[in-house]
């Protein structure tokens, strides 16, 4: 009898062992082919059209959909700390940028005029940058900021620029950039999207992240 | 017990033998730690030159398909450029590296922005002078890359060329 119970704990720990098993091969395997990006070509720019089809991974691309978001409090350009826990109640919008991502410079102008759209519906965006800091270097440090400063200036943004972290970004999961939170009221990623989604795509995760939790 | 130690021994057989590198992995270097490259030093992993005279090695690289990176002269201030850190041990001088010229690209959803870009297979040559015996030269290429819609943060890839000089 003793035996009969110790040989069906372990069938049931070898099963859970198995799916787990699964489950983190099937992750990593869609993380690794994204890195390895096979099904992308690049175009010759006498050959490129605006409206082409784009592949960005829109299918819960994070695998933090339907999660609540991780914390995050990051220093702004001008040194002040700005918290995700303040925004609460607040549709809201973390996009994960750097001054070197091409892409990045073509969704930030869309970010702009989607902020003013749905303003009045309580949309809030924060931009984050993930530029290399040499926080141990105070005269580098001042560069790189000024540079980020500058380069949130010269692209118009008009929401909040904050300046990245690692341990924050592995928390997020940020190996590639654009990479875009799309938080409700309560504070669920409602959608995330990786790459470079088309414009109605995000236009439809800021409207989900709007519609979302608002009457709860 | 026998066959709880054949069962555990299975579950192990199974979690390992995944076609995919686990997360633990680096993939390509089972058990390995590390970032995944996205580019690849193919070869010389040793070369010989002329001892005491100027001698050019090429290094060989290739970029995973679908991928660019911005050549060693980018368009534009803020982008990574492409470069190679190397050390110099004692009896090699590195004179010089040359890198080759960008091609031009621009994203789809961008073709007004012209980029200097290397895609597929690059070279670099290196000029140096080298005493005879054998010295081990190593690196990092430093590179950022991307593919049509999506940047990944800069990276280093080591190399490392034993070169002989006779």
């Amino acid at each position: 009898m003793k035996r009969n119970v110790l040989v069906l704990a372990a069938m049931v720990t070898a099963l859970t062992l198995m799916i787990a098993a699964g489950i983190v091969n099937f992750e990593h395997r869609r993380k690794a082919e994204r890195m390895q990006g096979p099904q992308l070509t690049l175009v010759p720019d006498n050959g490129a059209s605006p409206g082409a089809a784009m592949a960005a991974d829109t299918d819960n691309a994070s695998g933090l959909d339907g999660k609540v978001a991780p914390a995050l409090t990051l220093a702004d350009l001008n040194g002040n700390k700005v918290s995700l826990a303040s925004y609460k109640g607040r549709p809201l919008v973390v996009d994960f940028w750097a001054t070197w991502c091409g892409p990045c410079k073509v969704e930030i102008p869309w970010f702009e005029k989607l902020h003013e759209q749905y303003s009045s519906q309580g949309l809030e965006i924060l931009g984050v940058s993930t530029d290399d800091l040499d926080r141990d270097d105070p005269a580098k440090l001042f560069t790189q900021k000024r540079d980020i400063a500058d380069f949130a200036s010269k692209m118009h943004m008009n929401y909040p620029v904050l300046l990245g972290e690692d341990a924050v970004e592995d928390k997020w999961g940020i190996d590639a950039m654009p990479t875009t939170f799309f938080i409700d009221r309560n504070g669920k990623i409602v959608a995330s999207t990786v790459g470079l989604a088309p414009r109605e795509v995000i236009e439809a995760d800021i409207r989900k992240a709007i519609a979302s939790g608002a009457n709860s | 017990m026998k066959f709880l130690a054949g069962l555990v021994a299975f579950v192990a057989l199974l979690a390992g033998s995944g076609a995919q590198t686990l997360p633990w992995e680096t993939p390509g270097q089972p058990g390995g730690g590390g970032t995944q490259q996205l580019v690849h030093f193919l070869y010389p992993q040793q070369v010989t030159l002329p001892a005491e005279k100027p001698g050019t090695v090429e290094l060989h690289f290739r970029i995973n398909e679908g991928l660019h990176i911005n050549s060693h002269a980018p368009r534009q201030k803020s982008l990574i450029k492409t470069e190679l850190i190397e050390a110099e041990p004692e009896g090699v001088k590195i004179a010089a590296v040359d890198f080759p010229a960008g091609s031009d690209y621009a994203f789809e959803a961008d073709p007004t922005e012209k980029l200097s870009v290397y895609s597929g297979e690059f070279v670099l040559r290196l000029h140096m002078t080298v005493e005879r015996g054998d010295h081990l030269v190593s690196g990092q290429l430093r590179y950022q890359a991307c593919d049509n819609h999506t940047c990944f943060p800069p990276r280093n890839l080591p190399v490392s060329v034993d070169v002989v000089g006779k």
